[in-house]
Formats: structure tokens, sequence, C-alpha cells
């Protein structure tokens, strides 16, 4: 990093812009995907994937656009063009599904090749009388050994091309003819909204919304219980027909009183015998 | 004023040097001398009082002592002081204005545009309200998870009616409840109830009319305790604090009666609060009677120490 | 400007004349970064962060934990299972302390790319070993108190891999185990190790470690022109804290995340016949797990080589290392023999590790 706007290899532009502005966007994906894991999709698979690389594309838009005009004030000395996060953003798309799709594949391939080649080395008969660990280290050093130097190279390939895109939007860039301290000045303050409160009441609104909603879908039992574990049945209380219980009480009741004074007829003909006390235990309810 | 290091010094003749140190008294705070040094006064600094100083200011003391007299004050034994710097006495910057300047460090460049730094400010106080944020309602269910356990409505078995031989005496009625609490074992717990079988005068006045309806959280009826049934059951837990009490005979007034041992709590057989600090009568739980005579009963505890029941378990 | 001081102001006001918060506040916050506030300084607060974390789940957590071995396994199965959220409360733990050792590499991997343990700043590189070790044991304590087999055994196994060490390995490994075997004494001593000594160390160092850095200054840049670094120089509050806060907020989505992908379970409960199950330690000490597995380590010698001498001797190599390299140069693609040497260390890590894990194949 020098003060005097320099020239930067295409490797170099690439990855100044392309690394930060990676990271810029990464704590608002977390939380995307933090969202979704909450609702019970995975972020990596479809539909959760798709709802999330939707939202990745004005997140991304904008990190690019605040990492170039930054890397154009300070490091290159130029002005940024109007909309350089845009441009930017779907040349990086393009270059991302042509060359990225390409090095993937390719990735692939190397990967597998390199692993079989490893295996075929691994069964000669001077490495078979290896021990288990030494071998598995050995083959994983042989094949990854491989498969980084090649990922490495396709990345930087991809830098490159990136760095070249940047290039050619910093060659049709106008030259910022302040002084080191007052460009630095100039990205520092362009972070600064021009409403504050609005902004910050606009991010304020999002989190409370946010939060509520993580509240609101999150599981409260674990998603992934334990094979072998019971629930604690909560004892169903024993189906209660209140109404029917009281109705059939109210009935025993009646017929009770009906027998008992009967009986208390009974007891007053054949006079003397005391049977009163003992009828009323018959009016006890019978079991519910 | 408080005079100022480097300042001039004169006497009432001539100059005789500068203020090279001042002298701070700890406990009063205030300059209790300064040294003078410099030209004029052979070579040893003098440490004068500053009752020996008539005028301060902003650059020049003026004693009251000639240039001669001088030489009577003591000369200054360093080793006997130490400098600020090197003892904490308490609010001694606030107080202590000796420096006839200020040394300044300037704000970094970026600092200085202030509605960065206040932007810079408020997102950062947004941002870390938010960090941990999520965590807050969970952590309060988490927490409270045992605190409202769902009622237990179990019928429990506790004796037979054979037990009760009077109509209005208290028969206590020893039971064991089985209890899982969280991941624990079972285990069981032994409690009591007290059962009379209620004379009419005592069952209106336990009643007073109406039938005793228990319900559980959701406000459902559990069970119903009709009027006419002459057994009650009263919860051993008196509803002053929660102690268990007793069925006695009191000599002095010839009947018995529910005596709680804790703070003396009494009531009569219909439960009511005769004495004492009950705030409510004696609670009654639901009942049933099989036809054999076997006692059923469903354990439920109020809430202690208060005039409205509320159930707890 | 108000003309009657609300009541905030009289009380900030009133605290103030005794305290000196104001001043205080200042000196805290307004430290000068030398080249600027920079995310590549946000891993010691994202430490900070991540620990006040665990702090708070590991207390929570107490609530319904039981440390005896008969309630050990059924008190965490009814966090996992009947407490409302525990499972994220115990899931965040868990992963809180897998991200606490990442943090840990990436911070001594950033002061030592940035040569930031050189001269004056020797002592802060030693605490900060000392709270390196510190973690290890947290994760290593902290481990066993779920009591389930896959506990049990990787305790197991790492006391015995210190019983290697020379004289006062036995004493050590019966000191820990509270015996000759694993049981009761052990959870019980893993427990107040991991739920009040080690917190306490770990808050006593901490404290030393940011008096130390506060006394040195940050290093700043090793990179850059004065005029440069003065043209980028900004206060630790409000950019430092900022970068912080974001990345401590990503942090903490990133281990909620995990949370979620991949919640708590347990394996059976522990048992002293390990059965089917192939007893392994946590991820961050697969990498020795698998050099032992080695020929050259095998036999009571080579155990004690390759599990106590050899990480012993890389521990008092990286403790003398500021008084070892003396070289002012700070430039990390100046200073050849350190970068190679990151890189070699960091690659055998990962090599060993991902061996590790390839393993678990062959032992089926």
């Amino acid at each position: 990093m020098t003060a005097q706007p320099s020239q930067l290899s295409p490797v170099k532009l690439g990855l100044a812009v392309a690394w930060p502005a990676f990271w810029t966007g990464v704590p608002i994906k977390i939380v995307l995907g933090l969202l979704l894991l909450a609702m019970g999709q995975h972020p990596w698979e479809f539909p959760g994937l798709a709802f999330l690389l939707l939202l990745s594309i004005p997140v991304d838009i904008w990190a690019v656009g605040l990492v170039g005009r930054t890397v154009f004030l300070e490091r290159l000395g130029l002005q940024p063009p109007a909309s350089l996060g845009l441009t930017l953003w779907w040349q990086g798309a393009a270059l991302y599904a042509t060359y990225g799709a390409l090095a993937c594949f390719l990735e692939r391939q190397t990967i597998d090749m390199s692993q079989s080649v490893a295996g075929k080395i691994m069964d000669i008969g001077l490495m078979k009388v290896l021990p288990v660990a030494e071998r598995i280290s050995i083959e994983l050093v042989l094949w990854g050994s491989v498969s980084a130097v090649v990922l490495l190279t396709l990345a930087l390939g991809g830098l490159f091309l990136f760095g070249k895109l940047v290039q050619w939007q910093a060659d049709a860039a106008s030259p910022a003819s302040a002084p080191y301290e007052a460009r630095v000045h100039q990205w520092d303050l362009m972070r600064v909204p021009a409403d504050q409160p609005l902004m910050l009441t606009v991010f304020a609104a999002t989190g409370v919304t946010l939060v509520l909603l993580f509240w609101a879908v999150m599981p409260v039992t674990t998603p992934h219980p334990h094979e072998s574990y019971k629930q604690d049945e909560k004892k169903a209380a024993p189906a209660l027909k209140p109404t029917e219980a009281l109705q059939k009480a109210e009935r025993v009741l009646t017929q009770a009183e009906a027998s008992v004074q009967a009986l208390e007829a009974k007891a007053k003909k054949s006079k003397g015998k005391a049977a009163a006390p003992a009828k009323k235990e018959a009016a006890k309810p019978k079991k519910a | 004023m408080q005079p100022k290091l480097k300042s001039k010094v004169r006497c009432t003749d001539r100059e005789v040097g500068e203020v090279t140190r001042v002298i701070v008294d700890p406990l009063s705070l205030e300059v209790s001398h300064i040294v003078v040094g410099g030209n004029g006064v052979g070579g040893a600094e003098r440490q004068v009082p500053m009752s020996e100083v008539q005028s301060v200011a902003d650059d020049l003391i003026q004693l009251r002592t000639t240039s001669g007299a001088l030489a009577k004050f003591p000369p200054l034994k360093r080793d006997e002081y130490v400098t600020t710097h090197e003892v904490e006495i308490a609010h001694l910057e606030d107080r202590l204005h000796v420096e006839s300047g200020e040394v300044l460090v300037p704000l970094p460049t970026l600092e200085r545009n202030v509605p960065r730094r206040t932007f810079f400010t408020n997102l950062t106080h947004a941002i870390g309200a938010f960090v941990a944020l999520p965590f807050a309602f969970p952590v309060l269910k988490y927490l409270m998870k045992p605190m409202y356990a769902p009622f237990d409505n179990r019928w429990l078995k506790v004796g037979n009616v054979n037990r009760i031989k009077t109509d209005d005496v208290g028969v206590q009625f020893k039971y064991k409840k089985i209890v899982k609490e969280a991941f624990m074992p079972e285990a069981e717990v032994d409690k009591n109830v007290w059962i009379l079988k209620a004379s009419p005068a005592v069952l209106e006045e336990v009643y007073k009319g109406k039938d005793m309806e228990f319900r559980d959280q959701a406000g459902r009826l559990v069970w119903t305790n009709k009027k006419d049934i002459p057994y009650v059951v009263f919860s051993g837990k008196c509803p002053h604090l929660g102690c268990g009490y007793k069925w006695r005979k009191v000599p002095k007034l010839g009947k018995e009666i529910f005596l709680c041992p804790c703070h003396l709590s009494i009531y009569d057989p219909s439960g009511k609060v005769l004495d004492g600090p009950a705030p409510r009568p004696l609670d009654p739980l639901p009942i049933r009677v099989d036809a054999a005579g076997n006692i059923q009963i469903i354990d439920i505890e109020f809430k202690a120490g208060t005039k409205a029941q509320t159930r707890i378990v | 400007m108000s003309a009657q001081p609300n009541l905030l102001e009289k009380v900030i006001a009133f605290v103030d004349e005794r305290v000196g918060l104001k001043t205080l506040q200042a000196k805290m916050l307004n430290e000068p970064v030398p080249g600027g506030s920079r995310w590549a300084y946000v891993f010691g607060s994202c430490l900070l962060f991540i620990f006040i974390m665990q702090v708070v789940t590991g207390v929570l957590l107490m609530f319904y934990y039981v440390p005896s071995a008969d309630h050990a396994y059924a008190s965490t199965q009814y966090i996992i299972h009947e407490v409302d959220y525990g499972w994220f409360i115990l899931s965040y733990h868990f992963w809180g302390s897998s991200a606490m050792v990442v943090m840990v590499f990436a911070h001594m991997s950033q002061v030592f790319l940035w040569g930031a343990y050189k001269s004056p700043r020797e002592m802060i590189w030693l605490v900060g070993l000392g709270l390196f070790g510190i973690v290890m044991a947290f994760g290593f304590t902290g481990y066993l108190l779920p009591w389930d087999q896959r506990a049990y055994w990787a305790t197991t196994v790492g006391v015995e891999i210190m019983d290697k060490a020379p004289i006062v390995g036995d004493f050590l490994a019966r000191f820990l185990k509270g015996g000759p075997t694993p049981g009761q004494m052990t959870l019980s001593r893993f427990f107040v190790i991991h739920v009040m000594i080690l917190p306490a160390t770990l808050m006593g160092l901490a404290g030393l470690h940011l008096f130390l850095f506060r006394k040195a200054g940050p290093a700043g840049p090793f990179r850059g022109t004065p005029d440069e670094l003065k043209a980028k120089t900004d206060y630790f509050f409000p950019r430092q804290v900022w970068k912080d806060m974001v990345a401590m907020g990503a942090v903490f989505a990133t281990i909620c995340s995990l949370a979620f992908i991949e919640p708590v379970v347990l394996l059976e409960e522990a048992t002293p016949d390990p059965g089917e199950y192939h007893p392994e330690p946590e991820w961050y000490f697969l990498f020795l797990f698998q050099l032992l597995r080695l020929k050259i380590f095998s036999g009571e010698f080579g155990q004690f080589l390759g599990g106590v001498a050899i990480p012993g001797a890389f521990m008092v190599l990286l403790a003398a290392l500021p008084f070892i390299d003396r070289s002012p140069e700070r430039n990390i693609f100046k200073r050849p023999v350190a970068l190679v040497g990151w890189i070699l260390i960091m690659t055998s890590i990962l090599i060993f590790t991902v061996s590790a894990i390839i393993n678990r194949e062959f032992l089926d």
C-alpha cells in the first residue's frame, strides 16, 4: 500500500476487490442463512438456496460497489465511475457462471483423477507394507497437494480475469487529483449516510422484525431427538366428562333419596327399627 | 491563583530567580511552599512558605522579604519528597493548576468529522443491541420451564371410611404419593390429609349451600364435591404457611379443634378459623368414596398465606 | 444546549465528579489505532465475546445439569428434550467451544503473522499462550460432562496420554481422574475445574492480557509510510469497536446456525465397556490423536514422544519465540522462515486432522 496511486497487477487488483467484497456480504448472508435454518430450511438446498441467492444479489451489488469505490480512491487514485457496483457485479456473475463452472468441473476432475492415481500408487508393493495411519496420510498428501495446487491456480486465474474486469473500469475512469489523505477521507465519509436517523431507524426496525421472526419460527424442542429417549408422557388427565358425571351423580342421589324415603316410611311403620342413619350411607354417589 | 512553575520570583528589592518546584500539602491539596531557584540565591534552592508570598501573578511571584533575608529559608531537602506521579492522591489533578499551559494531542483527521463519529457510535450501539438479543426470549422460556408445572389430577387411595367412628371428629389419613421430578427417578413421599364425617351443621359450614368445584389451569372442571356428601377431606397443610396441623381436644373450651403447632392457628371441625394468623379456612380437597368405603382424593396444594385460594399443585 | 440538565445528565455528572468517569471513558475509548481500525484486529474481541457467551450459556446449563454419575446423562437429556429451547442453549455452548478454538488459532496466527509478539510485546504473547492452554483445557474438561460414551472414552484416552509424561505423568493422571480409573471422582473434578477454576484463571489472565496490550499500544500494520499511517489513524471507538461488533454479530449468527444444522445428540450413557464405540477426542485434538497412531510413536517411549514431548517442545518454542526472534522486521513477506513455518504447521495440522477423519472408515 503506498500513498501514490499505483498500477496493480490484475491478480492483486482482483483480490483487492473480491476479498473485502466477499467478507462485506458475509455477515448479512449469515443472518439470512440463520433465519432459514430457524424455519427448518437448509440454506444449501432448494428452496432455501434460491431464497438466499436471490437476496444475495442486492447485497453483493452494494458490497462490490462499496469496496470498488474504496479501492479506486485509495489505491488507484481514480474517481470511481457511476454504478461501479452494478457493472462489476453482473460482469463478475457472468464470469462466475462461465469460468467458475469450468473451474469447478476441472477441479472435480483433478480430485477424482489424483485420488485414483494416489490409490494406485499406494497399491505398489513398497507402499503396501506401510501401516494404515501412515498410508492414509501419505495418500492424502499425494492427492491433496495436486488438488490444492490446481485449485490455487484456478483461483488465481479467476482473480486475474476479475482483475481485468476491474482494470477495464479503471481505464475508463478519470484520475482523482486530491492528495492521499483527502482520498482516504472521501471513501471513509462515503460510509456515512446522508440521513442518519432514517438509516438507523430502518436498521433498528429491520433488526427487531428479524429477531421477532426468529423467535416465532425457532423450534421449542430439539429437531434431532435421541432415538431411544422416551418423552415424559404427561399423564393425560383421564377423559373427564364433568357434566355427565354430575348428571350421573344427580340421578344416583335422587334414586337414593327416594329409596331413603321409602325406607323411612317403612321404618315408621315398623317402629323401633333405627334404620335411618344406615340409609344415609346409601346416598353416597357412585364412582363417577 | 496558584503559583505557576517557571514564573519569576521577586523580592522587595530585586528579582531573585524562578519557581523551580511547587510543594503541595497532601491533605488540604493546597500549595504550601514554592521552591525558588535560579540566579542570585547562591546555588541551593530555597523552600519558601506561601505565607511569605505577597502576590501571585501569571508570571511573577512577589515575596514580602528582601533578597538578603532569602538565605534564612531552608534549602530544599529533595529526599524528603516524592513527585505526584509516585503517589496517588485523590482529586489532586482537579485542584492543582501549576502548569502555565496545556499539553495537547491532535485528534486524528478521520475523527474530526462529527457526523461520521456519531454515525458509527449509533450504528455500534444498534448492532450491539442485536448481537445477543435473539437469546432473550429462549433464555426466559428455558429458565421458566419448571415454574408452572401442569397439575396432577390423579386420584389417590388414602384409606377406608371404617376408620371414622364418630361424626365431626378429624381423622388423619397418611398415604404415600409417587412423584417424578424432571429427570430424577420416581420417589415416594409421605403425605397426609384430615378427613371427617361431617354432621349437617358442619357440612353446611363447609359448603355454605354450594357444591365445591375444582378446576385445572385451563379453567376446566376437574371434579365437584357435592354438598350432601358427609365426608370432607382437608389438605394436611395449614393455609397460613404450610405446616402440618393436628386434631386436639381443648379442655378449656371443652371441644375438639384443629390446631397448628407452628403459629397456633385454630380451626373448628368445619375448617373455619377460630383464632390465629391463618388467612383463610382449611382447604377442602376433591373426595370420592366408593361402595366399599374406600376413600380417594386428588392431592391439591394451595398457595399458603393468602386470603384467596390459588392452586399450585 | 439544554438549559436544565435532565435526570440522566445529572446522574452522570454525579458519578463523574466522584470517579472521573468522563476522563476514564475518554482514555479507554480514544485509543489511537495507527493505520486505522482493521478487520484483522477483531479476533481478540471476538474471543472475549465468545467467552462471555460460553459463560452465559454455561450458567444456564447449570440450572438443570447435575454433575453426578447417576444423573449427568439424564439431566443432559432432560435439557435437550424437555426444557424449552434447552437443545438450543446446549448446542450453542457446544459449537461455541469449537468456535473458541478456531478463533484462538485465528488470533494467534494474526499476531504471529503481524509480528506483534516482538519487543516490547513479549509478555502479552506469553500470557496469550497461557490463555491458549486454558482454552484447550476448557474443551477437554467440558467434553466429559454429558457422561455419554463419546465423552467418557475421549476423556479416558486423553488422560492416558497425559499419564505418559515423565515423573509427573502418573500423579497428574490420578489427580485428574480422582483415582486409578475414571468415575464419579473424575466427573466432580472435571466439573469444578471447568466451572470454577478455569473461568477464574481465564478472566484473570485475560485482564492481564488486555492491560499489557493497552500499555504497549497496538502494533498496527506492518507496512505503510508514517504519512499513510497518520492519514488513516482513527480511534478505537467508534470505528474499531464497530468492526468488532459486526464480527461478533457474524460469529454469533454462525454459532447459532451450527446449533440448528447439527444440534447436540448424545450417544448412549457411558459404560465401562466401550462396545462398538471407537473412542475419539474433540476435533481440535484429532491431529494429535492421529499423530499417535503412527508407527514411530508406538511403544511407551514413542507415545511419550508423540503425545507429550513433541507438543511440549512446540509450546516451549512458541514461548521462546519473542526471545529467539529479535529482528524488528514485522512484514511477514520479509520473514520467510516465519511464513514458511506457519504454513507448514497449519498444513500439518490440517493433514493429520483430515487423516483422522478418513481413518474412521478403516475402523468400521
